[in-house]
């Protein structure tokens, strides 16, 4: 399995940028992030102590449709419960996140946008972080297919999906609540607990409880755990933002 | 004297109490104090994990296929299903892509063959293939409008909103993903007259046809059209909860819609329709999903203006612990309404359906929160499977 890579601030003119390649399912996203910034107009339909989000999705070759309306909502619900809107200068501004497709397969009419939807998020979440954005955790999100003999498949491309019997999206924030499940297709209530129980280990590592109370991270068949390769994005940057210091010291 | 009478004690109605301070009014409700011996209800009486009285009605529009009117509690919607005819020959690469259908089962049954592959498994792919032409040619096309003035915020004759928009897809991703419509009901045949031997002419759209020609010889059978089904769902009143309703709407017209009976004429190269409303064949859908919402309520008063809300292992620890001493701090509330939806911010939907007693996920959502782990979503799923038996008895009755 390779691992997502991802560059954080590529973009000069956006408060925060990130752009992230995820290869098995061959997504590139590109997300900028202003914030916090002015709204035009209906400053009477802001929410007075809380700050505004808009997340627009653009797909590579074709104007924004029904679809990514969707898209949005799902992006906004949940990066609304993780941004601290109320922290000092957001309250009645905008949080604006853009995220452009810029590689990939292109969604079809009617299509669901689940596979799409970690690559999706972990762009907002890195651009957010880029941007200085406060935020009350991270967060980490897989999708994952279950075919009809029940083998359970990370990361499916569009054809494995498109042949899958179930697809599931799961989030899952730093302190290892869900956050997000968008699961499509016929299952039953114990297949899903199994890609729960898989997804958690994809994002947060395998956790060995053992009888002591010691908690022992394996490495299993997913390799490195997401949250650990996101957080290493984020130090990468920072070592290189800071390298003058760091060297000079 | 007016001005010699006493002020009035400031008293507040409770609609008032209600619009001034919502989270409190509804918390009120759903944790009454233990002195007043009050269960615990939702402001709109009803238990959490009740759900609002449905009722459907179905052909109520004459001018459609197939229409129906389901309401749940104070949120209504109007679906109507209009069938139009799509002639193959205005498919785009028809002729290049589908012209030859028994060429392409005919090389399809040999790779079976070569590969040994069971002919189920052949069968199998092969229905697979076909189903995708709903979705390949947009033989579904639903379309919620919100803009009727259904609630107060919902302008009439305004652009569709983002929820209208992200409700239609959520509408057209079901219809595609629990594949409810069979493409061969949508399917218009025409058996190419072979003169050398039996000269029937077979031109059905019916199903017993098409098993036929796929038994035997299917050598110039061929679709000359498709019929196109525009589901318009327009929501007339808004009280919350409007995906449910939308979607038993869906159902209920689906289930309502006829289509009449139609047939190649060769002479004329057009399809025709037959007018006897007895010839008219009825959609034989897969299954019934229903859907079920539900919100989540949180006690916690001063999330509304707290600055940080970080909940950790030991906050959850303690309300878990708090909910075993009967001091509940979350609800999971059945059927939100226009009320409840706006004092909370975690969601849950799940479509269901039955096969032969089992219960059968076919959606399941959640999103906004943390409240609702795989615990709750367990319960929930068992909600959503009662409420599959009701809405099921509902829909057969109209």
């Amino acid at each position: 399995m390779v691992a997502p890579s991802a560059t954080l601030s590529v973009l000069n003119r956006a408060d925060g940028s990130a752009s992230y390649q995820c290869p098995s399912t061959g997504s590139n996203i590109l997300g900028s992030v202003n914030a916090p910034v002015e709204l035009p107009g209906r400053r009477d339909a802001l929410k007075p102590e809380d700050a505004t989000i808009e997340v627009f999705v653009k797909p590579g070759t074709a104007p924004a449709g029904v679809g990514e309306r969707y898209v949005e909502g799902i992006l906004k619900t949940m990066l609304g419960r993780v941004i601290l809107g109320r922290e000092k200068g957001y309250p009645r501004r905008g949080v604006v996140i853009t995220l452009a497709i810029i590689g990939g397969e292109s969604v079809g009419r009617g299509d669901p946008y689940l596979i799409l939807l970690p690559a999706l998020l972990h762009t907002a979440l890195l651009a957010l972080l880029s941007a200085s954005v406060p935020l009350s955790m991270t967060f980490s999100a897989t999708v994952l297919a279950v075919d009809e003999s029940g083998q359970i498949r990370r990361e499916p491309s569009a054809e494995d999906a498109a042949t899958a019997q179930s697809i599931h999206v799961l989030a899952f924030s730093s302190k290892g609540h869900l956050l997000l499940n968008e699961s499509q297709g016929s299952f039953d209530f114990d297949t899903w607990e199994k890609v729960r129980q898989r997804a958690s280990a994809i994002c947060h590592g395998t956790q060995l409880v053992s009888a002591d109370g010691d908690i022992a991270m394996a490495e299993d068949v997913d390799g490195r755990p997401l949250e650990g390769t996101l957080r290493e994005t984020v130090e990468d940057q920072v070592y290189r933002d800071y390298n003058w210091k760091i060297n000079a010291a | 004297m007016a001005s010699s009478a006493p002020p009035p004690a400031l008293t507040l109605p409770p609609s008032q109490f209600a619009r001034l301070q919502p989270h409190a009014y509804l918390l009120a409700h759903l944790s009454p104090p233990a002195s007043s011996n009050q269960p615990s209800l939702r402001a709109n009486g009803r238990q959490p994990a009740q759900f609002r009285p449905t009722s459907a009605n179905t052909g109520s529009l004459t001018h459609t296929n197939g229409s129906a009117v389901v309401r749940v509690g104070d949120t209504t919607a109007v679906c109507g299903v209009r069938a139009e005819l799509l002639p193959t020959s205005d498919i785009a690469a028809w002729s290049v892509s589908h012209a030859s259908p028994d060429a392409r089962k005919r090389q399809q049954s040999t790779t079976t063959t070569t590969t040994t592959t069971t002919k189920n498994d052949g069968t199998d792919a092969d229905a697979a293939a076909e189903e995708s032409q709903i979705q390949d040619l947009h033989l579904l096309v639903p379309n919620l409008s919100l803009s009727t003035g259904c609630a107060p915020g919902f302008v009439p004759g305004a652009p569709p909103s983002a929820l209208a928009q992200s409700l239609s897809h959520q509408i057209l991703g079901l219809l595609h993903s629990t594949r409810l419509v069979r493409a061969e009901d949508l399917r218009v045949w025409y058996q190419v007259p072979t003169f050398a031997g039996e000269e029937e002419m077979e031109v059905d759209a019916d199903a017993d046809a098409e098993g036929e020609g796929r038994k035997g010889k299917n050598d110039g059978k061929e679709i000359k059209a498709f019929w196109v089904l525009y589901i318009d769902v327009m929501i007339v009143s808004l009280a919350g909860n409007a995906f449910d309703a939308a979607w038993a709407a869906v159902l209920a017209a689906l289930r309502d819609t006829r289509l009449p009976r139609a047939w190649w004429d060769a002479d004329n190269e057009m399809v025709v329709c037959s007018e006897a409303v007895a010839e008219a064949t009825r959609l034989s859908l897969r299954g019934l999903p229903v859907a079920s919402s539900f919100c989540v309520f949180e006690a916690d008063a001063a999330a509304g203006w707290r600055a940080v809300i970080v909940p950790d292992a030991a906050e959850e620890k303690m309300i878990e612990e708090d909910q075993r001493r009967g001091m509940q701090r979350r609800w999971v509330l059945a059927d939100p309404d226009g009320y409840e939806e706006g004092l909370s911010q975690e969601r849950v939907c799940l479509v269901v359906d039955k096969e032969m007693g089992k219960t059968v996920i076919v959606k399941m959502e959640k999103n906004g929160g943390w409240a609702v782990d795989g615990r709750e979503l367990k319960q929930l799923v068992d909600i959503a499977a009662e409420r599959w038996e009701s809405v099921k008895q509902i829909l057969e009755l109209c």
